[in-house]
Formats: structure tokens, C-alpha cells, sequence
């Protein structure tokens, strides 16, 4: 299937994007973890 | 106090809605005088010359319920912020039981609604030209119509009064919800202007109508939620 | 013990499997027939989104209920959370659809009433928040925003439901898009990719919202300590 050089870098782009949002929301998880053994 | 019935109960309130009211006629006037400037703008501007043939029906229709739309958000969110502000809140809550509270002020918004209704429709239809073919099923969509907008803005007139009491608030609460009912009431009047069968109406009827006990039956179960709290 | 592995494992499980969806959608999934170019990649996209802002709507209003009934602050934050997340996946559903619009149709708006449910879904979400702003009282603001969410759920069909009937028995041609959900057939892939993109989303909805309510128990439980 001969795929378009555009979609290569939508593609591209999006998963960029998505690894930044989850490596932000493990973050998160972490902290809140944190915040939970603390209690 | 506790043996009145929930009838006289409501009655005793809408009795007094419209007392105040006519004494000091706030609603009244805010409701009047936007419609008629908003429909003097409009008449002026656009008239019955304005608008090309083909766009008429729906450009017609739209614009009247934009009047009266507008309209009724400027008049019909004060109608529990007043008793706020005039400090009658307390009382209010002690004299009724909080069905008949909620039903009383729904029938003052619907009673002024419809003479809201009553005064800015034929003027529009006269300075528009705009010709209706079905006026009883118009005078429905309208009938129903009212009964819907009146029930959401009531409704949510509690809600913002309780909050911040602002207009603001109350516009941003409303239109949402109401938008729907916007979309099916315009199509309404589209199809009673077109033709003269009461079945054409029919389809945005049945919306309406649903729409209004729907909205009314969770607004009455709502509304001592946030009377009482 | 099982409960801490898994909540740590989810969050990568689920990492990996947006990252091998959105490839997927990319170059293991063909293009549809009847769209334009490239275009129907973004159902994968868009449609998952629309379903987990409508999915985010139940819960907002199954926690709403309960606050009505019992008052717990917990469920406030429930409410809160399934806006807040439902708010972000309807903005976002409503931007992928007007882009396939634009491809699609050549603007990026077309009043038709599936785009027009979604959009004011997302002014659902938007007056929820302005409700809460403008009340100080914490019990105060739960019942307000809870009765108003209530409200706007018994709405919604109408909108969904109702309006595009009544569209259709006056005026069926007006409309470009039947009801903007092009009846695609979906050969297999497509359908793979499709389901596990549906999977994704809501996995990723669940897992934010965990997260947020999981936050809001710490706070509520160390605010009751202080009280103490």
C-alpha cells in the first residue's frame, strides 16, 4: 500500500504528542501514588 | 399554613407574582422593550423587501424566534432573584411548600411569555410581511413553545439565584439546554407558516411537547434541591 | 497486592496500545470508499473521543445522583472529574469533526446535527464549570452544578434524537452529510482498528479519571485530618 509522505509525518506528530501526554500522566500517577502511601 | 392545598398554594403564589409585578412592572418593561427594539431594528433594516424570495420562510422564522428568545432571557431571570435581593427569600420558603413555589413563578414566566408572545408575533408578522398559511398550528408552536422556554428558564433562574444571581451566568446556563428546543420551534413555525394542515406541525409538536414535560417533571423533583439548602 | 500491579501496569499496557492505534490507523488500516483522500483515517480518531465525551456525560451524571442523595464530597469530586475530562474529549471530538468536515465538504461547519450535539455538549460542559466558579459555598456548589447536570442530561436526547427527525420529515434534501455519519462499510482492519481505538480512548478516560478521583480522596480524607 503505498503510503503518502504526509502521513508519515501526521502520523509522526501524533505519536510524539501522545508519548508527551502519557509521560505527564505517569507523572502524575506517581505523584498521587506518593501522596496516597504518605497518608 | 399546612393545610392549604398545593392548587391554592400555587395560585397564592402566581397571585402574588403577578401583583408585584404589575406594581412595579420590572419584568414587564425589560421584556417589552427589548422585544420591540430588537423588532424595530430588524423591521427597519431588513423589512419585507429585503430578503430574497427563496430565503424567506427560513430566515423569517429564525429571526422571529430570535426576538422572542432573546426577549425572554433578559425578563425571565430575575424572577427568583428578586426575592434574594428583597431579602423575601426566608419567608417564601416558610409560606409554600417548594412545589407550589416552583409552579407558581413557572406559570408567571409562562403567563408573561405569552403576553410576550401575544403583542410582538402579529407585529412581526405585519412588518415583515410575513404571511402565515397554518395560524392554528402557529398559535400551537407558539402555546408550546412557551411552555418548554418558560419551564428551563425557571428552572435554571433557581439555580443562578442561588449562585451569583447574575444575567450572565443565567444566559451561559441556558443556552445549551435550550438550543434544542430553539432548533425544533423554528422548524415548527417554518412548517405552519408553509401550510395549513395541522399535521405538518405535528413532528415539532411531539418534540415540544416532550421536551416540556421532561423538563417540567425534573424541574419540579430538582427544584426543592436547590430551594432548601 | 494484584489491585498496585495492575494500576502500575495499566497506564503502559495502555501506552503501548495507543501508540500501536494510532499506527495502525496510520499505515495498517486501508482508507475508506466515498471520502476524500486520506480522511476517513480521523474516524478512528473523532468518533472514539464523541463516545468517551458521551461516556464521561453518564458518569457526571451517575455521580451527580449520588451527591443529590448523600452529600459526599466524594462524589462532587467524581462529578467534577467526568466534566473536566468530558469537557477535554468534547473539544476535542468537535475540532476533529470540523477538520473532516473541512476535507470532506469544504467548511469547517455544516449545522448538521450530530456536529451540533457535540458542540453543545461541550457547552454543557463549559456552563457546568461557569456554574461552579460562581459559587463559594463547597456544598453549595455541589448541588447547583449536580441539578444543572441532571438537567442537561434529560435534554440531551432531544437533541441527538428528536432534532434530525424532525429535520428529515420537513426538509431531507437540505442536509449534505446524512446526519454526518457516513455509513462506511468497515472491512475487517478497519474495524480492528476502529474497536481497538475505542478500546484506547475509554481506557484512557478511565485511567485519568481514576487518577483524579484517587487525588481527590487524598485531599478530602487530609482536609477531614486537619478538621480533626
Amino acid at each position: 500500500m503505498p503510503i503518502p509522505e504526509s502521513l508519515i509525518w501526521v502520523a509522526a506528530v501524533t505519536t510524539v504528542i501522545w508519548l508527551g501526554l502519557f509521560v505527564y500522566c505517569i507523572a502524575l500517577d506517581r505523584r498521587v501514588r506518593r501522596l496516597e502511601e504518605d497518608q | 399554613m399546612r393545610g392549604s392545598s398545593l392548587l391554592s398554594e400555587c395560585v397564592a403564589v402566581l397571585g402574588k407574582e403577578v401583583t408585584a409585578e404589575l406594581r412595579s412592572r420590572v419584568a414587564l418593561n425589560a421584556i417589552g422593550l427589548f422585544a420591540l427594539t430588537t423588532l424595530v431594528a430588524v423591521a427597519y433594516q431588513i423589512g419585507p423587501y429585503r430578503i430574497a424570495e427563496a430565503d424567506r420562510p427560513h430566515l423569517l422564522a429564525a429571526l422571529l424566534w430570535i426576538i422572542l428568545f432573546f426577549a425572554a432571557t433578559s425578563g425571565l431571570s430575575r424572577v427568583f432573584v428578586k426575592e434574594e435581593d428583597s431579602h423575601t427569600a426566608k419567608t417564601l420558603r416558610l409560606a409554600a411548600r417548594p412545589s407550589a413555589v416552583f409552579i407558581g413563578k413557572y406559570l408567571f414566566n409562562l403567563v408573561l411569555l405569552l403576553a410576550l408572545y401575544a403583542i410582538i408575533v402579529p407585529l412581526y408578522c405585519a412588518l415583515m410581511a410575513y404571511s402565515v398559511e397554518g395560524v392554528a398550528g402557529l398559535v400551537l408552536v407558539l402555546l408550546t413553545g412557551a411552555v418548554a422556554l418558560s419551564a428551563t428558564s425557571t428552572i435554571v433562574a433557581a439555580i443562578i439565584a442561588r449562585a451569583s444571581g447574575s444575567a450572565t451566568l443565567f444566559a451561559i446556563l441556558t443556552m445549551p439546554l435550550v438550543l434544542p428546543l430553539l432548533v425544533i420551534v423554528i422548524q415548527g413555525t417554518r412548517a405552519a407558516a408553509a401550510s395549513a394542515e395541522l399535521a405538518a406541525v405535528l413532528p415539532a409538536l411531539r418534540g415540544i411537547v416532550s421536551l416540556a414535560g421532561v423538563t417540567l417533571i425534573t424541574s419540579v423533583y430538582l427544584f426543592p434541591v436547590v430551594w432548601h439548602d | 497486592m494484584t489491585r498496585n500491579v495492575l494500576r502500575v501496569c495499566f497506564p503502559w499496557v495502555l501506552g503501548v496500545w495507543m501508540v500501536a492505534v494510532i499506527l495502525a490507523a496510520f499505515f495498517y488500516a486501508p482508507t475508506a470508499q466515498g471520502f476524500k483522500g486520506e480522511s476517513s483515517r480521523i474516524v478512528f480518531f473523532h468518533v472514539p473521543q464523541a463516545w468517551v465525551a458521551v461516556l464521561a456525560f453518564c458518569v457526571n451524571l451517575v455521580a451527580s445522583i449520588r451527591y443529590l442523595r448523600g452529600r459526599d464530597p466524594l462524589d462532587d469530586a467524581r462529578a467534577t472529574a467526568a466534566a473536566r475530562l468530558g469537557l477535554v474529549f468534547s473539544v476535542l471530538a468537535t475540532v476533529t469533526g470540523s477538520l473532516f468536515a473541512r476535507v470532506m465538504w469544504g467548511s469547517f461547519w455544516n449545522w448538521d446535527p450530530r456536529e451540533v450535539s457535540i458542540a453543545i455538549l461541550l457547552l454543557v460542559y463549559a456552563a457546568y464549570f461557569a456554574l461552579r466558579e460562581m459559587v463559594a459555598d463547597e456544598e453549595r456548589r455541589g448541588t447547583l452544578s449536580a441539578a444543572y447536570a441532571v438537567l442537561a442530561f434529560v435534554t440531551m436526547p432531544f437533541l441527538i434524537f428528536v432534532v434530525p427527525r424532525i429535520y428529515w420529515s420537513l426538509h431531507p434534501d437540505t442536509i449534505i452529510s446524512a446526519s454526518g455519519q457516513l455509513k462506511f462499510e468497515m472491512e475487517s482492519r478497519m474495524r480492528q482498528v476502529f474497536v481497538g481505538s475505542l478500546a484506547g480512548f475509554t481506557g484512557l478516560f478511565v485511567w485519568l479519571y481514576t487518577v483524579e478521583v484517587r487525588l481527590a480522596r487524598v485531599r478530602i480524607s487530609r482536609a477531614r485530618r486537619e478538621e480533626v
